[in-house]
């Protein structure tokens, strides 16, 4: 028996589709911020970037060895979705908003040959980055697919964990970014995620204003 | 089910450009969580779920 994600809408707090957000500007600008961390990593923006935020992360040295730097130059998370334990050999992994790769590589090496990693992004700077660094680094099990949050391109049940980091805040429809996380993972399956939390409410003339969505 | 933030600390300070979303105390954190196994499981998880928050109207960030 699988637990569909529409059961879940009775969620007392459950986060609701925001009225009024122009969702595909949104998007629009959300692409664009980053393309520019694919492309120019070192422009400088409102979060840091690179190896000096995988070490306030605390990525392992060791996760970073053999990686492009290209990839880990992009990274731009805000969490360690390994922090909480490290993947197992021979699981399935679907790395949701995966960016240049840096932690859907890192997946691939834990799961080992016997697993599998899906990187979704909807950025195709991103993506290009990621699958370069992919070939380079010689890591053929994982792929990268182009896609958003609310619809990813994943068979039901298929992963047994999911990780993502600093990409649930960018989600125009929390509830169906979650609710499609739940869909791909098998029962028992796992989230492990980096993101943002807010000490503050943040009123609704703040949520459509997309400015505050890049930072 | 089994939600649990694990780790929460300020992942902005020092960033190159100021962030227009710092007045809403912007953190990062690292959550994690399971999928029920069974449905039964997740019925159980829900009736028990509790979420606690202190007064809004003190944490208003706009």
């Amino acid at each position: 028996m699988t637990v569909t994600p529409n059961a879940r809408a009775d969620v007392p707090g459950a986060a609701r589709p925001i009225a009024n957000l122009d969702v595909a500007q949104l998007r629009a600008a959300i692409q664009e911020e980053y393309a520019l961390v694919a492309t120019e990593p070192e422009r400088g923006f409102h979060f840091h970037t690179g190896r000096p935020l995988a070490r306030l992360l605390g990525y392992e040295d060791a996760w970073l060895e053999g990686i492009p730097e290209a990839s880990v130059a992009s990274l731009a998370g805000t969490g360690n979705p390994f922090a909480m334990g490290a993947l197992r050999p021979g699981e399935r992994v679907v790395d949701v908003g995966c960016g240049a790769g840096l932690d859907s590589l890192i997946a691939a090496r834990m799961v080992g040959p016997q697993g599998a990693v899906v990187g979704v992004d909807m950025t195709p700077q991103m993506l290009d980055r990621a699958r370069r660094s992919a070939d380079e680094a010689g890591v053929d099990n994982v792929e990268f697919r182009h896609g958003v949050a609310e619809a990813l391109p994943v068979p039901d049940a298929w992963a047994d964990v999911v990780i993502s980091n600093g990409v649930l805040n960018l989600f125009p429809d929390k509830l169906a970014g979650l609710g499609e996380m739940a869909r791909v993972l098998k029962p028992g399956g796992r989230l492990q995620i980096g993101d943002i939390l807010v000490e503050k409410s943040v009123g609704d003339g703040a949520k459509r204003n997309i400015d505050l969505w890049k930072g | 089910m089994d939600f649990e933030i694990t780790w929460r600390a300020d992942v902005f300070s020092g960033a190159p450009q100021a962030s227009n979303a710092a007045k809403f105390g912007t953190v990062g954190i690292n959550f994690r969580a399971r999928k029920p196994s069974h449905e039964g499981e997740w019925h159980r998880a829900l009736a028990s779920l509790r979420c606690e928050v202190s007064d809004p109207a003190s944490q208003k960030g706009d």
